[in-house]
């Protein structure tokens, strides 16, 4: 049955669909919906934390101690989320964590919309890590990729980062859920309690600290970013849309995909849904039919790097921040180029 | 489980020899064998944040500051397990300061044992929010200027608590205490009073274990069935 749902509420019914069973998170507009909606539910365990620090740490808690979890934020949260980050990378502990973005820095324009989290979705904790990072750009995708990341979560055993903008979670649109298709991965390892593991954020081996051990510090992140990668390669989710016509690719996510999806009657569209790692064959196969490159996104060009660092050239940007964008705007721009 | 069976294989303390933490650890291992029980078992980061590693149980080593949270969701997915945190008052009353106010109000079901050293220990001695009046640390060369924390006054901002305060040289009642902690259903804080041999005591003239063994047996006091302690007291206050 077809039904009119918000982006927040898709992520919360999937979460519930990937079988989450334990969700802690602080308010923050323009992502709290998402508690909202599962503050009601009565099988999941729901808590509201004193600070996006505390739900970060608990949903990794409740995680190991078995049951799936996630916790939703928005760029201020996500910031205090990033020590937990690196820390669930580390521990290898399967998670999901929204951040649907508003402009920044600090306070920024609360909560106009904005996409200027994409680095930090990739690098916001310190030192090296691979994290897997979603950002789909309808309330029926919203459903069906929040469902993906609790699988790639649980085959990677790491956090997977959902991201979202202030536009596309509150966007209303109807959907019929019950006719889409999904798979369910499970828990792969036994919850904390009855084995004898030590789980630390120091470099050990078989739970002994070797926080010296070069060499053993090499192996294992080299593994890591190895076992990453392979469990990425499942989700290689990403929509082109070739104009045979076209001398020019555009290259957008989110929001601003959706914005300038009526531009395909003139110009190859490439929407990456897996923003990392980096869907690197995938561009480039799209980009070496066209003459022109141009990067659409809502931020001073955060993505446009990676572009050019897999592409290896000069690529345009084009991107309306402030928490405003518009199709007009964007029409007159391209004709610019 | 023997006792032995209790301690990870291959791992030795990072702690200074006469260390208070040695007794802590020790008797912790006394106490899970004479309950019975094999906790899920939790630190966060300094010197009695290594505690968790030295547990053949499954353990977790998080986060500076950020354990109790952690812990909550362990308990929170694991409500059939016993949960124990051990963690420094560093890591428990400053960076994670926030946390104990909110799992405590809570009354999340698990154990903290706060082993109160008085400084930053691990990083070589600096102020920490259990530093007395007037010592000096390495970032309070002139001496701390403030009062320490008292947990006992936060805990009992809650209807319900459980506080107990102890030493490592009074064996018999920390091992009591904790016990009763751990049997508390709710959430329960042991304070272990000790002093950090290196970076407090020798400052304070204690140049030996033995001293600083001496001195807390001196200067601390057991009581009993009051329902708030002075500086010098050792015992249980609770509210149920």
């Amino acid at each position: 049955m077809k039904k009119v749902l918000q982006g927040n509420e898709a992520i919360a019914i999937g979460a519930i669909k990937a079988g989450m069973k334990f969700y802690a998170g602080y308010p923050i507009t323009p992502a709290s919906e998402i508690m909202h909606y599962l503050a009601k539910q009565k099988d999941i365990q729901f808590l509201q934390t004193e600070d996006e620090i505390s739900a970060i740490n608990m949903v990794i808690g409740s995680s190991l101690g078995g049951m799936k979890s996630m916790t939703a934020t928005s760029g201020p949260g996500f910031s205090l989320m990033q020590e937990g980050l690196g820390f669930a990378h580390k521990i290898r502990v399967p998670i999901v964590v929204v951040d649907v973005q508003r402009v920044g820095p600090s306070t920024g324009m609360p909560t106009m919309t904005s996409q200027g989290d994409i680095m930090q979705s990739r690098y916001g904790s310190h030192g090296d890590y691979f994290p897997i990072v979603f950002y789909p750009n309808s309330v029926e995708e919203y459903f069906k990729y929040t469902i993906e990341a609790f699988n790639a979560s649980e085959e990677s055993r790491t956090p997977v980062i959902l991201l979202s903008d202030a536009f596309l979670s509150r966007l209303y649109e109807t959907v019929d859920i019950e006719k889409i298709d999904f798979k369910i991965k499970s828990r792969s390892f036994k919850p904390l309690g009855d084995e004898k593991r030590h789980f630390t954020g120091l470099l050990s081996e078989g739970g002994v600290a070797r926080t010296r051990d070069y060499k053993l510090y090499r192996r294992w992140i080299e593994n890591m970013k190895k076992e990453i990668g392979k469990v990425a390669e499942n989700y290689n989710f990403f929509e082109y849309m070739e104009n045979k016509d076209a001398d020019t690719l555009l290259i957008s996510f989110g929001i601003t995909s959706r914005i300038i999806s009526p531009l395909k009657e003139k110009y190859s569209i490439f929407r990456p849904i897996r923003l990392f790692p980096v869907l690197e064959e995938e561009i480039k196969e799209a980009a070496e039919k066209h003459e022109k490159i141009i990067v659409l996104e809502m931020n001073q060009g955060q993505y446009k790097k990676e572009i050019e660092r897999i592409l290896r050239m000069d690529v345009k940007l084009i991107n309306p921040v402030g928490g405003r964008i518009s199709l007009k705007e964007i029409r007159g721009e391209l004709s610019g180029v | 489980m023997a006792s032995n069976d209790y301690l990870r294989p291959g791992v030795t303390p990072i702690w200074c020899l006469g260390c208070g933490l040695h007794v802590v650890l020790n008797q912790l291992i006394k106490i899970f064998d004479d309950l019975k029980i094999e906790p899920i078992v939790l630190s966060g980061i300094g010197c009695t944040g290594r505690s968790a590693g030295y547990f053949n149980l499954d353990s977790v080593h998080g986060l500076h500051g950020r354990i109790i949270p952690l812990a909550e969701g362990v308990k929170r997915a694991r409500k059939d397990k016993e949960v124990v945190v051990i963690s420094g008052d560093g890591d428990l009353l400053g960076i994670g300061g926030n946390h104990l106010l909110h799992s405590s109000r809570r009354g999340v079901d698990i154990t903290v044992i706060g082993v109160n050293n008085s400084v930053y220990a691990l990083t070589g001695g600096q102020l920490s929010p259990t530093t007395k009046k007037g010592m000096i640390t390495l970032t309070t060369p002139d001496g701390s200027d403030v009062e320490p924390i008292d947990v006992l006054k936060v805990l009992k901002s809650n209807k319900k608590y459980f506080y107990a305060r102890t030493t490592p040289v009074h064996v018999e009642h920390l091992n009591k205490v904790i016990k009763q902690a751990i049997e508390w259903k709710g959430f329960a804080f042991v304070e272990v009073v000790t002093l950090c041999l290196e970076t407090v005591a020798k400052k304070m003239g204690l140049n030996t274990p033995a001293k600083v063994y001496q001195w807390l047996r001196e200067n601390y006091k057991i009581v009993e069935n009051k329902d708030d302690l002075d500086e010098f007291d050792l015992g249980v206050v609770k509210s149920d």
